[in-house]
């Protein structure tokens, strides 16, 4: 067994692991880290194909920053994690079923030749002064720059998203709402009660006001 | 041709973006609770936009920016269609959003930015700008739906609109890095021209297997619509007549640039998948939509059952088919938006959706709008002379010519069961027994708009080719 | 030896998982968010492990753009379930039954 082979089953074990239990974990912030670990165990992966740069971005903006805000929103919300998992045992043999049904389907064919080693040698080694970083820069602000440009306003959107969705303003501020008031008509405000003729004249007029005030506040 | 860098092939979506940075810092300074000039400004904008397209018209295919970007007809007439039923879904949006705690300036410039998505998506010539024009469109209608912050309806259709798009992203991209490992590049162009050399192949079959999938679920048709019906009821009205209609048209755009130019070459792989769905679709909406009381859900239904006629349209794989389903997506988006703004315009202050019977004696007290609403079913419904007419007849007698005998009987046989839900409608307006006089919303921006979107349905049902033409133009059919 | 069949088979397996744990928890938001970013780390792999055995860059580019795409997403996924929590008091996708019709 060579190191790199070693290096590959032992991560993607661990790959594998922290996987499963990041969707078996009863608690959400355990399987958050269980997230983080799926996601340090990929970055070696990535490190072994030569791609150093994704390999470092995915452990500083993805475990670093993603993560954390999905951390931070995990514990913010008081959440009953136990009354989430009714009917998880309920649900999990068709779940096997249908994720090994998949996973076969997905063996049989790339297994199937097409990607053989024959076909997909292991590329020579790169150049001592071969830096992944400056080919993936030079290639994104030319060859992929409209790509680029795209991304920076996919990030402007989430911005706005972000902020509008959750910032609530000032609280206690107090403003007139003038549509609201002139729309406002006979309809909506007053509710003409059917009473009881037996009943004496002054019960019913108080029973107009109480009804009046209580649809106007 | 091919061109790298030419700044002027993007003017549109430059100048849609510095539109976008104005607008959002006028807005943060406007004091206005009615937005009325970030209202009028992103009209302006759209216009701008539409002018600059219609110049454009009748321009040779340029492919540009090393591959990744292309200008044609069908990129230019999309883009057209877009702008116009994109103008006419904020007029509607206008009073409603007043009411309902949404007249914010995001509202405007969230659409902005999924029209800016759609004319990504529909000028992208590589697997990865398309994908990034379908997530800035994702994103910003995520983001739209949950806005109306203090429902929790609207809170939870977002959830899970989210949920489904976030999962047929999933499936594009494996599809996409399928197709990347069989033929080595992301450009369609070169995918292609591989598979014009090289049979398909396994992988490239299960690559495109992945994308159908994904598609489908972005599409909402059947068996991927699970939630479509909830997202669509529980949406802010406006919202959804926004994200019914004009998506689509984008929709379409994608699946042509990913289904028919990178896959040219197999056709016979991706329709047979295709035709599944969509005679599902057909059927399945066709025959729920019956028993719904709700008229957003209805209009749901009746959405699944409206794309997989378009998708049927797909299917023969034809330079005249694809221009007939182009012709079915670009009316039905005018006409859904009539549809739910039938919606929007019997929504009171208080009150959100209505159901079918809230239309009743509508005709006696209200007869021009109940024969507005009318024009609008009986158009859905595919009936002469009004514009729904046209297009599926087109998709039918496409059909037939490429052989679908019995595909193309089994979609009329259930476009006889659409008329019966879409004549119910009409049937409450006009003969139901009314106790009150329904209550119709009192904008004069919103009933323009309503006047004017029917009143098109009716004249371009009258003069079918005007649209069409763009249409054939399009796939280079008109000499 | 480690060839590209391996990898691919281990990003097969991690896109199995997630597809599973989207069916097993319907019912939780959050860890449904997390199954979609397995599910992209998934392809993620994939498009790394072609690229470095085609001699590519454009999968790695692909690649980077992803991670920038998933990051928005999650940051908007995630305003959305504050909202819903705020309005709910709850983040069970199936207790979420006002919209049946």
């Amino acid at each position: 067994m060579t190191f790199q082979a070693i290096v590959f089953y032992s991560f993607a074990a661990w790959l594998i692991f922290a996987a499963i239990m990041v969707i078996s974990s009863k608690n959400s912030v355990k399987a958050a880290l269980f997230l983080v670990l799926t996601f340090a165990s990929a970055s070696a992966i990535w490190l072994l194909l030569e791609a150093e740069f994704l390999a470092i971005s995915l452990i500083v903006v993805y475990v670093g920053a993603v993560m954390v805000l999905l951390l931070f929103v995990v514990m913010m919300l008081d959440v009953d994690y136990a009354a989430l998992r009714q009917g998880f045992v309920k649900k999990l043999p068709i779940a096997l079923i249908i994720a090994i049904a998949f996973f076969v389907v997905l063996y049989s064919f790339l297994t199937h030749g097409e990607f053989s080693a024959e076909k997909f040698a292991e590329p020579a080694a790169k150049a001592a002064d071969y830096s992944n970083i400056k080919a993936l820069g030079r290639v994104i602000y030319t060859e992929y720059f409209i790509a680029f440009e795209i991304a920076a306003v996919i990030l402007l959107v989430a911005i706005i998203a972000a902020i509008s969705l959750t910032f609530r303003g000032r609280r206690n501020r107090k403003s007139q709402n003038i549509s609201k008031q002139l729309a406002a008509n006979k309809k909506n405000r007053l509710k003409i009660v059917k009473v009881d003729p037996v009943v004496s004249a002054n019960e019913t007029s108080d029973e107009l006001a109480v009804n009046q005030s209580e649809k106007q506040s | 041709m091919n061109e790298s860098m030419n700044f002027s092939l993007i003017t549109s979506e430059i100048f849609l973006l510095c539109a976008l940075c104005v607008i959002m810092i006028v807005d943060l300074f406007q004091r206005d609770k009615e937005r009325v000039l970030t209202f009028t400004l992103t009209q302006a904008s759209l216009i701008v936009l539409f002018v600059l397209g219609f110049n454009s018209l009748g321009a040779e295919r340029i492919i540009s920016f090393d591959g990744h970007w292309v200008t044609d007809e069908l990129a230019t007439v999309l883009k057209l269609s877009i702008y116009a039923i994109t103008f006419l879904a904020l007029f509607y949006a206008r009073s409603f959003i007043s009411h309902r705690n949404l007249m914010r300036g995001e509202y405007y410039l969230l659409t902005l930015f999924s029209v800016l998505g759609m004319m990504i998506m529909v000028s992208a010539n590589s697997f990865l700008v398309v994908y990034l024009g379908l997530e800035l469109l994702s994103l910003s209608l995520y983001a739209l739906v949950a806005l109306q912050r203090d429902s929790s309806v609207a809170s939870e259709s977002a959830v899970k609109y989210f949920v489904m798009g976030g999962l047929a992203s999933g499936f594009i991209l494996y599809g996409v890095s399928l197709i990347y490992g069989a033929t080595g590049s992301l450009l369609i162009a070169d995918v292609a021209k591989h598979f014009s050399e090289n049979s398909i192949g396994l992988v490239g079959q299960f690559g495109l297997v992945f994308i159908v999938i994904g598609l489908s679920f972005k599409f909402g048709a059947v068996p991927f619509h699970m939630w479509l019906p909830d997202i669509y009821h529980g949406a802010p009205s406006s919202i959804t007549a926004f994200i019914a209609s004009v998506p689509k048209i984008a929709a379409f755009g994608m699946t042509m640039r990913l289904l028919s130019e990178a896959f040219g070459q197999s056709i016979s792989q991706w329709a047979s998948m295709i035709l599944i769905v969509a005679l599902l679709s057909v059927i399945l909406g066709n025959v729920i939509a019956v028993s719904q009381n709700n008229l957003k859900r209805l209009l749901a239904y009746s959405a699944i059952a409206h794309i997989g006629y378009f998708l049927l349209g797909v299917v023969p794989g034809t330079q005249e088919s694809f221009s007939a389903a182009m012709y079915y997506i670009i009316v039905y988006a005018l006409m859904t938006l009539a549809g739910f703004g039938i919606v929007i315009f019997m929504s009171s202050e208080n009150k959100e959706y209505q159901k079918v019977t809230d239309l009743r004696g509508l005709g006696r007290y209200h007869p021009w709008y109940a024969l507005l609403f009318s024009i609008v079913m009986i158009s859905m419904a595919g009936i002469p002379p009004f514009i729904g007419f046209w297009p599926k007849l087109e998709i039918f007698r496409n059909l037939i010519i490429n052989g679908y005998v019995v595909e193309a009987i089994v979609a009329i046989a259930f476009s006889v069961v659409g008329l019966f839900y879409y004549l119910r409608v009409v049937k409450e307006m006009y003969f139901a027994e009314a106790v009150d006089a329904p209550e119709i919303s009192s904008s004069r921006s919103l009933k323009i708009a309503i006047s004017v979107n029917c009143l098109l349905l009716l004249f371009l049902g009258l003069l079918p080719d005007s649209i069409y033409q763009y249409c054939l133009t399009a796939f280079n059919l008109m000499g | 030896m480690i060839g590209l069949t391996d990898y691919l088979i281990l990003s097969a397996i991690l896109f199995s998982i997630s597809i599973a744990g989207i069916i097993i928890n319907r019912k939780n938001v959050i860890t449904l968010l997390m199954c979609i970013e397995l599910m992209l780390l998934a392809v993620n792999t994939n498009f790394i492990a072609f690229a470095h055995y085609l001699e590519d860059t454009a999968g790695q580019v692909f690649v980077f753009f992803i991670l920038t795409v998933a990051a928005a997403e999650a940051a908007i996924g995630l305003a959305i379930i504050v909202v819903l929590f705020r309005n709910r008091a709850t983040i069970d996708v199936e207790q979420l039954n006002q919209l049946k019709g």
